[in-house]
């Protein structure tokens, strides 16, 4: 009887020992959305389309993002570029860029498909809507700003200063 | 003046030669580019119709065969054999000298409009290489000495307002 | 079939037709060589070695006298052999894949990584046979690629991307050889080769979208499709072409698109296979001339007249106000129908106009007409112009096919190339001509009294095989009144000792009956010779529109009813019809589909004078549709589903591609429903049921159903598909090869009858006169077609054609203004002295002056009109 007593007060002293030891520990709990935690180095959150350093836009509109997309949530319309409006330095632009984040599961494909590196997912994910239309990510959202000191597109150029269909790039080898 | 009244005679020797019209389109190039210097657009256009094709086809031809010219060229036009027992002789060496000479690239006429020059293939006198072509007429072991001594003789006789001839 | 040989392919025995093209034969024994250059339709080349297999012929050992199988030692174009006892090939070894792959190296040496942007990337034959069999890296320096130009424009319609052409010259093949206008080649050799074009307008053909379906990389791209989607977004519906009676099967493809606020846009139109009718090709103005159907100016809602406005009103307004007026009107009513109206339309609407007891229906453009006599004596059922050839005649007459039913030009060509007669016989000279080997020109009305002269030239045992025919001898005996020359002789001749014969019924500046009549001397020409009733033999009416075999069997001619039965008081012709609303007899008229008031100088002024109600059916507001009373905007062919008869009689079914505009309606409902009102009954729940309707009803059409017209079968050469490398992107047919309705000839026993053909007088100009001719062009300002802004610097200024000898004669030059008086209207423009146009005559383009044109051959006074000095 006693020794069975005595059993119990040592369970709750052993309970009690894990809660004070707890007590002294650093708390896991972040401030959100005042804290954030650290990102893991692949982190897949909302996609931004991205720019060149002279401020060009990246995306040449071939919607081959749109084709990848398991969850068909991309859509592409495209337009061609005039030396009045460029807005790519290739031929053509992206008219018409949307996501819909309801839909999209965030896989990557689409960064995997791109062949210009336009479509990046970054590490944003605070994503809440309280409509469904607002879930449709439109191209003036996705768009990164062009970087500091360049000027936005579209923009007037020298004609033939673009004379290639796509951006010149390396040597892919 | 067209073609065609300039050298009626020749043209329809040509195409009484062939049982197509469309075969004398070589020969009546030739006619175009001995009557203008080279072919213009205007002298395709005529052959064309004489004919009875596409100006394309024409334009065709003019550009596969090396030996038409659709560009104005120089009054001599200076072909330097850069071929393979010419060029084993200093042809390309030779060929790089005269054009520094003539402060000309290959394929580009002086401002004077003079001379032309041109790399080309074998010219079938290879015994006697490097070998050069004058509007098509040979200067054989050619180094830079002769060929300055051609020149000159050539400048002369352009002054001399010589009568100005394809043969 | 053919004589077959055995071949091996792979080490496994087949047995395909003797002679055939190596590619051609292994692909029907399933095995798939690469080709770039080769194309079915185009033949060899063997220019772009990518064909490569090993090849192995029979041959005799000198030592044992033995046959044995002899391997080349090198490996061999097979797109350069053709089918022999013995053959083998290989086409899987080693040695042959490494020669793909060192082709494709080679190709892509130069070939500039941009298909994300290419409009061919995803239908691309260089990217299909690269995953296949290329290399996965390149060994090129990347620095020594070409730097060409990108965006080179042939003209306004096709864009040349000289980096992306490998030279294999289908495109120059296919204007050479199919289209026969040898406006593209080659300039300069080796790498500096490109592809040029130094026509005016640039790339001049109208056949020139076709080379963008062949190109076997995205060399060639049409401006009407730059950017415009990639090939995989897209949806295809199947269609037909409703510009010219030819009916090509052709394909919308269509994408849902935010740029046009959610609505589902056509992006393209492209070729559908039926080999029997188009093959694979279809002319620019079928492919480019589509704008129409998105345009902004496209009526959505019904306008009725009020105060002499027109003013925007209700569906129930519009349907009311017409029923109430055709109730008032009773008998007194009558329809004029343009003919690119489905079969459905039609049908609706001639069922409308009977049901009050008027048979006063005339098809427009009224020039054609002679359905009944195709009913009887048209090209048998299975006809394909594609198997005419050698010991065959096709006659052309009063047509210039070129303008008016181009893919029966390209392929009545094609036929005189392989071998056929052609016998061309019109007015003036047309660019059939040069390919005919005899060209029979006769004055303007006297078209019929030269066929008649051809039969009555014949000897009896030519004219054996349609001796037992009803009436044959009547009009033996009356064409033999007419004279015929040693070239009509020898034509006749021609036609009577042909294996097949073909005679295309044109009705270029004929009246109505004339063009019945002439189809009659046709018929009696054919039938005489036995020329009727069977595959590849018989007549086709080239009507001026798309459906106007199918407005003839529905009845919209005046002597008959639907399916050509007997009808007890004939109906008002189109003149007369006009003439009677002039006069206030006829007080209700139907227009629909159809815009006389700017192609005819005279329907103006009836439709001034009248009091009448007029109602227009339309997609725009035409000339004609300013002038009516109620205008009911109809749908097109894009957004509803119906059926179109061509030339050669075949049903073909279109499918609905788009959403409508607007609160517009297809034309058969409209009708419709204005019946309901007048207790016509409710109207039918869809076009098919309508179908249904007709085949119950039209006699010829019995057993005509939506899912007969969807039938398909397998087609040689197979192209689209998985087979783009092959034949190219024309589409494979996948829904319905159309139905051909079989002639009365082809039937036993049928009560089948020839009547003399009655020679039309031929015009006689007084002093200071001269014919006017209407002739048909291409490319015209016929409103649908000129709302595509694409093909407008196409279309030819208005113009005037006349012979330099009359224009000597006249003291004019080429330009100089010349006006003509036609039944008090003059007509005004440019003269175009064209050695072509017969003296004496001059010839008016039909739907390109303002001030319109007559709508058949007439005298009238010719003056040149002095420069008024700006």
């Amino acid at each position: 009887m006693i020794k069975e007593a005595f059993g119990k007060g040592v369970a709750i002293l052993e309970g009690l020992g894990t809660v004070f030891k707890h007590v002294f520990e650093k708390p896991v709990t972040v401030q959100f959305p005042e804290e954030f935690k650290p990102f893991a180095e692949r982190f897949k959150g909302r996609h931004e389309l991205k720019r060149y350093e002279n401020g060009l836009e990246k995306c040449i509109g071939c919607a081959l993002c749109a084709a990848a997309c398991p969850a068909d949530a991309i859509w592409v319309e495209a337009e061609e570029n005039t030396d009045e409006e460029r807005y790519s330095p290739g031929e053509r632009y992206a008219k018409t860029y949307e996501i819909n984040m309801l839909r999209c599961i965030f896989c990557g494909y689409c960064e995997d498909a791109c062949p210009t590196e336009a479509i990046v997912l970054e590490k944003h994910y605070e994503l809440s809507f309280t409509d469904r239309r607002d879930a449709i990510y439109t191209k003036e959202m996705l768009l990164v700003p062009p970087p500091e000191g360049q000027e936005d597109t579209p923009r007037k150029v020298e004609p033939g200063s673009f004379d290639r269909s796509i951006p010149v790039m390396e040597d892919p080898k | 003046m067209s073609l065609l009244e300039r050298r009626k005679e020749d043209i329809e020797r040509h195409l009484a030669k062939y049982p197509q019209k469309q075969s004398a389109v070589m020969p009546l190039l030739y006619i175009a580019q001995e009557e203008y210097g080279y072919i213009t657009e205007e002298a395709m256009e005529e052959i064309a119709s004489i004919v009875d094709t596409d100006v394309t086809q024409v334009r065709g031809i003019v550009g596969f065969y090396t030996m038409y010219y659709s560009q104005e060229k120089g009054k001599y036009l200076i072909q330097i054999c850069t071929d393979l027992p010419c060029a084993l002789r200093g042809a390309e060496a030779f060929s790089a000298k005269v054009c520094e000479a003539l402060g000309i690239q290959p394929g580009e006429t002086t401002d004077d409009g003079l001379f032309t020059v041109e790399n080309v293939m074998c010219i079938g006198a290879c015994d006697r290489a490097p070998v050069i072509q004058v509007n098509f007429k040979f200067y054989e072991n050619m180094d830079m000495d002769s060929f300055n001594d051609l020149i000159e003789a050539l400048r002369r006789e352009h002054d001399a307002m010589q009568p100005y001839s394809h043969e | 079939m053919a004589d077959t040989v055995k071949i091996t392919i792979d080490d496994i025995e087949h047995e395909v037709p003797a002679g055939m093209n190596l590619i051609d034969a292994a692909k029907l024994c399933g095995v798939d060589i690469p080709v770039f250059c080769y194309h079915p339709k185009l033949g060899h080349d063997g220019n772009c070695r990518m064909c490569l297999v090993e090849l192995g012929l029979p041959r005799k050992n000198r030592e044992t006298g033995e046959m044995e199988l002899a391997w080349f030692p090198k490996l061999e174009t097979a797109c350069t052999q053709k089918t022999c006892e013995g053959m083998a090939i290989r086409t899987t070894t080693e040695r042959v894949t490494d020669a793909r792959r060192a082709v494709l190296e080679f190709l892509l040496s130069s070939h500039p990584l941009d298909c994300p942007i290419c409009d061919k990337g995803g239908e691309c034959p260089l990217q299909n046979l690269t995953m296949a069999h290329g290399p996965g890296t390149s060994r090129m320096y990347w620095e020594d690629r070409m730097h060409l130009g990108k965006h080179v424009a042939l003209g306004e319609l096709i864009f040349l991307d000289q980096e992306r052409c490998i030279h294999c010259a289908r495109c120059i093949r296919f204007q050479e050889k199919i289209a026969l206008d040898p406006v593209l080649g080659f300039d300069m050799r080796g790498r500096k080769q490109q592809i040029v074009t130094s026509s005016t307008p640039g790339f001049n053909s109208i056949f020139s979208g076709n080379t963008t379906d062949i190109c076997p990389v995205g060399a060639l791209t049409t401006a009407d499709f730059r950017f415009n989607a990639r090939p995989w977004e897209m949806v295809q519906v199947a269609t037909i072409c409703s510009h010219c009676p030819v009916g090509c099967n052709m394909s919308f493809d269509t994408r849902t698109d935010r740029l046009a606020g959610g609505r589902t846009t056509i992006r393209r139109v492209m070729p559908r296979q039926n080999e029997a009718v188009n093959e694979i090709w279809i002319c620019d103005k079928g492919r480019f001339a589509r704008h129409y159907m998105e345009h902004e100016e496209r009526l959505t809602t019904p306008l009725v007249r009020k105060g002499g406005m027109l003013v925007e009103a209700t569906w129930e307004e519009a349907i009311r106000e017409v029923a109430a007026q055709l109730k008032a009107a009773g008998p007194n009513i009558g329809a004029v129908a343009g003919g690119r109206l489905s079969n459905e339309d039609l049908y609706a609407l001639q069922k409308l106009i009977r049901g009050q007891g008027s048979g006063d229906l005339s098809a427009y453009l009224p020039n054609a007409t002679g359905g009944e006599i195709a009913a009887r004596f048209g090209v048998g059922v299975g006809t394909n112009l594609k198997y005419l050839g050698a010991g065959d005649a096709i006659v052309v007459v009063a047509s210039d096919l070129h303008e008016e039913a181009p893919i029966w030009w390209l392929r009545a060509a094609a036929a005189a190339r392989r071998g056929a007669e052609l016998i061309v016989i019109s007015g003036r000279e047309t660019r059939l001509d040069v390919e005919a080997s005899q060209s029979i020109r006769c004055a303007y009305g006297a078209e019929v009294a030269t066929l008649n002269a051809m039969l009555g030239s014949l000897p009896k045992t030519a004219v054996k095989a349609g001796e037992s025919l009803d009436g044959m001898a009547e009009a033996i005996v009356h064409a033999k009144e007419f004279t015929a020359d040693a070239a009509l002789k020898a034509a006749a001749k021609t036609i009577a000792g042909a294996g097949n014969a073909v005679i295309f019924v044109g009705s270029e500046g004929l009246t109505g009956e004339a063009s019945r009549e002439l189809a009659q001397a046709s018929a009696n020409l054919l039938a005489a010779t036995g020329h009727v009733g069977r595959a590849n033999n018989g007549l086709i009416i080239v009507w001026p529109s798309a459906n106007g075999q199918g407005a003839a069997d529905m009845g919209f001619d005046p002597g008959f009813g639907p399916g050509y039965q007997p009808v007890d008081k004939p109906g008002r012709s189109y003149g007369d019809i006009f003439a009677a609303l002039a006069d206030d007899v006829i007080k209700v008229l139907v227009i629909a589909g159809a815009d006389p008031v700017y192609d005819d100088l005279t329907a103006e002024e009836s439709i001034r004078k009248t009091k009448g109600f007029i109602v227009v059916q339309e997609m725009f507001l035409t000339e004609t549709a300013k002038l009516a009373d109620v205008v009911l905007p109809v749908q097109s062919a894009a957004e509803c589903e119906g059926t179109y008869t061509s030339g050669e009689r075949r049903v073909q079914r279109f499918y609905p591609a788009v959403e409508p505009l607007g609160e517009s309606l297809p034309a058969w409902l409209i009708t419709q429903r204005i019946g309901e009102v007048l207790g016509q009954g409710a109207p039918s729940v869809s076009a098919a049921v309508l179908l249904a309707e007709i085949g119950r009803n039209v006699p010829q059409y019995a057993g005509i159903t939506c899912q007969t017209l969807a039938k398909v079968e397998e087609q040689f050469p197979d192209v689209g598909g998985e087979d783009l490398y092959y034949g190219g992107t024309s589409f494979q047919n996948v829904r319905g090869l159309g139905v051909q309705w079989p002639t009365l000839a082809e039937q036993v026993d049928a009560p089948l009858s020839v009547a003399p053909a009655q020679a039309g007088e031929v015009l006689e100009p007084a002093d200071g006169e001269m014919i006017v001719v209407p002739v048909t062009l291409v490319y015209d300002t016929e409103a649908l077609f000129f709302k595509t802004q694409l093909l407008h610097q196409r279309v030819p200024l208005p113009h005037i054609g006349l012979n330099p000898a009359d224009a000597g004669r006249l003291d004019m030059v080429d330009g100089d203004l010349v006006s003509l008086t036609i039944d008090d209207h003059r007509v005004a423009a440019a003269a175009y002295l064209d050695e072509r146009v017969p003296s004496g005559v001059v010839t008016i383009p039909r739907r390109l002056q303002t001030q319109g044109a007559p709508l058949f051959a007439t005298t009238a006074p010719v003056v040149k009109l002095e420069k008024v000095e700006a």
